[in-house]
């Protein structure tokens, strides 16, 4: 594993790279290098799979989605993981990588990331119409309070009452 | 009919642009794996545009995992890929006891090799029916679930729950497997290979099985790799990669077994690396079975794991890490982990990000059918609309992941 | 249809009624509604161990159009809703719901966003299934349920009228 850090620190000289608990070597570029790095990763340094693409909300007033990307060397049996920083854009990397596009189109539909370049940035878990983006930390999970008579100080006697998506007593 | 009366039928055109029709193969579909919607534009038969719609049965999982505590989210990783609840609870075990970095006893490790591979003879035989059953051919289907019926039983003697178990959790197992169960294991896992050569000889030979299936939904190797496909699909495009061959987990790499692969992608190749791997699995159950010893299935991090019961009434300490453990849970220190695990569908793996309190703030599951779903237009179009019905079950896609 | 009037007026009788009744739930065949995990569970009552057909669901048909029974067996998200309700819409009366499982029944374990809290928001049902996934058994049992209550009012309680046709739906007569 030091080895592939070493060859990492000398591809990304001014990127941050990381060695989290899963031993997954973790190279944190700045936005406007992510689709080089990709490039780089991919093809230079044989990370040929594409594994997953997901995001992280930080809550952070700037810079608040944590983009992960994971990839994986067919020859060397390892994985490697790229990250970055958004507020609410990315360059995708769809034309580079097919695989990507599902992917894409599922953070936007639950983060928001607006991926630049897409073929088809549409929502793809929710109904098109569905305003919001829930799996962003500052939406509520939207639960319905149950009637059990041991909480009904806090939420009232419920009983028949519905409540809409979003709101909870 | 001759030229002159051509334009006598209505419809009929001198354009060389032909109308394409677009038929939807909706969510309710008897054969659609789930609950997966194709919109198709047809050329007559022929399938010239096909477009997976998904989101159908998107049940807010990640989300839920943020409100939950580390062993209650145990719960909800069964019911992702639904047919395989235990390999979802290892590859989630394994990504939070990285996190903590905890040990995990031999007993429990060669346990949850055996049960993760049961959990995958079960998958491959409902996939095995679920492909006869698609393509007419009704009789493998109850053939199949016989043995199912056989290994949820045994589920159902170790957890009480035939298939959303939750029995592998972060620091072990829930509990021991009595003798009994294993002895009796061991005699299915004998019987196995004789019930595997029955369902060959009802398709791997038989005409019409191969008829819709060799030659259909052909997908080379690196089209399999620029969409993100793993598994058995990925290995019948004759890429040899498992994870448990290159990156292994829970001791895979001290068991002897094969990747069988197939050579031309196509879904006929799809159902034999299935099959194929079905034997391997009784392989590594007999395996596991013959090494099994005695010991305890919990690791000893009372961090992780509560304290036996007969210990309460002790030792203060063991009261105090129950409690501890009940009221805030497993605390991860702050950081993340993804551990890949092979399900019976491909790479699957756990991204859990903690950040030191008793819950995650964010939990990913890098489902294989997500990614092995966009290949089904690759497989598709350019074929005829009977056989989308092939591709779709020789993907064997579970909407459950998909769409989370 | 004459057979099915409760008047007294060109009443067809006591031996046709019960006729009719018999025969509605003898033969309840259910349309392929299986969305998650209770859709194993219902291949396994469909499959020869549990065998749903000895009790008269001899197949389950594919087009709503052919069937009388919907087992909704799974979770029902914000975006399959509207299909469910057509799926029922298309089905012809007398029709019956069974709600399969917990998600079916009160959305389970997964109470947030997504999916839909209980499917009697949106379609009358007749029998709640509990069980996360119910055993097969357990669905048996509710198929036994609902035969008797077809053998007993399949006439008069159009399932709207005896359950309540769903929180907030105004219930539409015939």
């Amino acid at each position: 594993m030091t080895a592939n850090v070493e060859t990492l620190r000398s591809a990304f000289a001014s990127a941050e790279i990381g060695l989290p608990a899963d031993g997954i070597p973790t190279v944190r570029v700045p936005l406007v290098e992510l689709t080089s790095a990709v490039q780089r990763v991919t093809r230079d340094l044989g990370f040929n799979r594409f594994v997953d693409l997901t995001a992280i909300d930080r809550l952070t007033s700037e810079e608040r989605f944590e983009l992960v990307y994971l990839f994986y060397s067919m020859q060397r049996h390892t994985w490697l993981r790229l990250k970055t920083r958004t507020d609410s854009e990315a360059p995708s990397i769809t034309e580079q990588i097919p695989g990507a596009n599902w992917y894409e189109r599922e953070v936007w539909d639950l983060f928001g990331v607006r991926f630049e370049g897409h073929p088809e940035l549409r929502r793809i878990m929710l109904p098109d119409d569905w305003q919001g983006h829930p799996l962003r930390r500052s939406e509520p999970l939207g639960f319905e309070p149950v009637d059990f008579t041991v909480t009904r100080d806090v939420y009232g006697g419920v009983g028949s009452q519905v409540s809409g998506l979003g709101e909870h007593a | 009919m001759t030229a002159d009366t051509r334009h006598l039928i209505p419809g009929t055109s001198e354009r060389s642009e032909r109308e394409l029709l677009t038929v939807n193969m909706g969510p309710q579909h008897p054969s659609t794996h789930g609950v997966l919607r194709l919109e198709l534009r047809l050329d007559g038969e022929v399938v010239v545009h096909c477009r997976p719609v998904i989101g159908y049965l998107h049940t807010g999982i990640e989300k839920t995992f943020e409100a939950k505590t580390y062993v209650q989210g145990v719960v909800l990783t069964d019911r992702m890929d639904y047919l395989n609840p235990l390999g979802n609870n290892l590859a989630y075990a394994l990504s939070i006891e990285k996190l903590i970095g905890c040990e995990i006893p031999e007993r429990a490790t060669v346990l949850r090799v055996l049960l993760a591979e049961l959990t995958r003879i079960a998958s491959h035989l409902m996939f095995v029916g679920s492909i006869a059953l698609d393509l007419g051919a009704s009789s493998p289907f109850l053939y199949v679930w016989r043995e199912r019926e056989k290994i949820l039983d045994f589920f159902e003697r170790i957890s009480g729950v035939r298939m959303m178990t939750s029995f592998i959790r972060p620091g072990g197992l829930v509990r021991d497997i009595e003798p009994a169960i294993v002895s009796d294991i061991s005699r299915f896992i004998d019987e196995m290979p004789a019930y595997i050569d029955s369902y060959e000889e009802l398709l791997t030979a038989n005409p019409i099985f191969r008829e819709r299936t060799e030659g259909i939904g052909g997908l080379s190797a690196d089209d399999a790799l620029a969409l993100a496909v793993t598994g058995p699909t990925l290995r019948a495009s004759s890429v040899d990669f498992d994870v448990r061959k290159s990156n292994p987990y829970c001791g895979y790499e001290t068991y002897d077994f094969a990747i069988p692969t197939g050579t031309v992608g196509d879904c006929y190749d799809r159902y034999l690396v299935r099959v194929a791997e079905m034997r391997e699995s009784v392989k590594i159950c007999r395996q596991a079975l013959d090494r099994l010893t005695e010991g305890s299935v919990r690791t000893e991090d009372r961090k992780v794991m509560p304290p036996p019961r007969e210990e309460l009434a002790k030792s203060m300490e063991a009261v105090i890490h129950h409690f501890k453990l009940w009221t805030e849970g497993i605390k991860p220190p702050p950081g993340e982990a993804y551990v890949g695990v092979e399900s019976p569908r491909g790479e699957l793996g756990f991204f859990v990000v903690s950040d030191g309190t008793g819950r995650p703030i964010r939990v990913h599951e890098r489902a294989p059918s997500f990614a092995n779903l966009q290949a089904l237009p690759k497989l598709t179009e350019g074929g005829m609309v009977a056989d989308v019905v092939a591709c779709i079950a020789s993907l064997d896609p579970i909407l459950g992941e998909v769409d989370r | 249809m004459a057979l099915s009037h409760d008047g007294k007026n060109g009443s067809p009788g006591f031996l046709l009624t019960r006729l009719e009744d018999w025969a509605r739930e003898s033969s309840i065949w259910p349309v392929t509604f299986g969305l998650a995990c209770c859709a194993i569970e219902m291949m396994a009552t469909g499959a020869s161990r549990f065998d749903m057909a000895r009790f008269g669901s001899e197949l389950f048909r594919a087009s709503p159009r052919q069937a009388d029974l919907m087992i909704v067996a799974g979770r029902v998200s914000q975006k399959m809703a509207p299909v469910l309700r057509e799926i029922y819409d298309q089905m012809p009366e007398p029709k019956w719901v069974i709600a399969m499982g917990d998600c079916a029944s009160c959305s389970g374990v997964f109470n947030n966003y997504a999916l839909i809290q209980g499917v009697d928001k949106i379609v009358p049902v007749d029998v709640y299934v509990p069980g996360c996934p119910p055993t097969p058994d357990a669905l048996l049992d509710s198929l036994i349920k609902l035969k008797e209550r077809v053998r007993t009012d399949s006439r008069a309680a159009r399932h709207g009228a005896q359950t309540g046709p769903g929180v907030g739906i105004p219930h539409q007569p015939s």
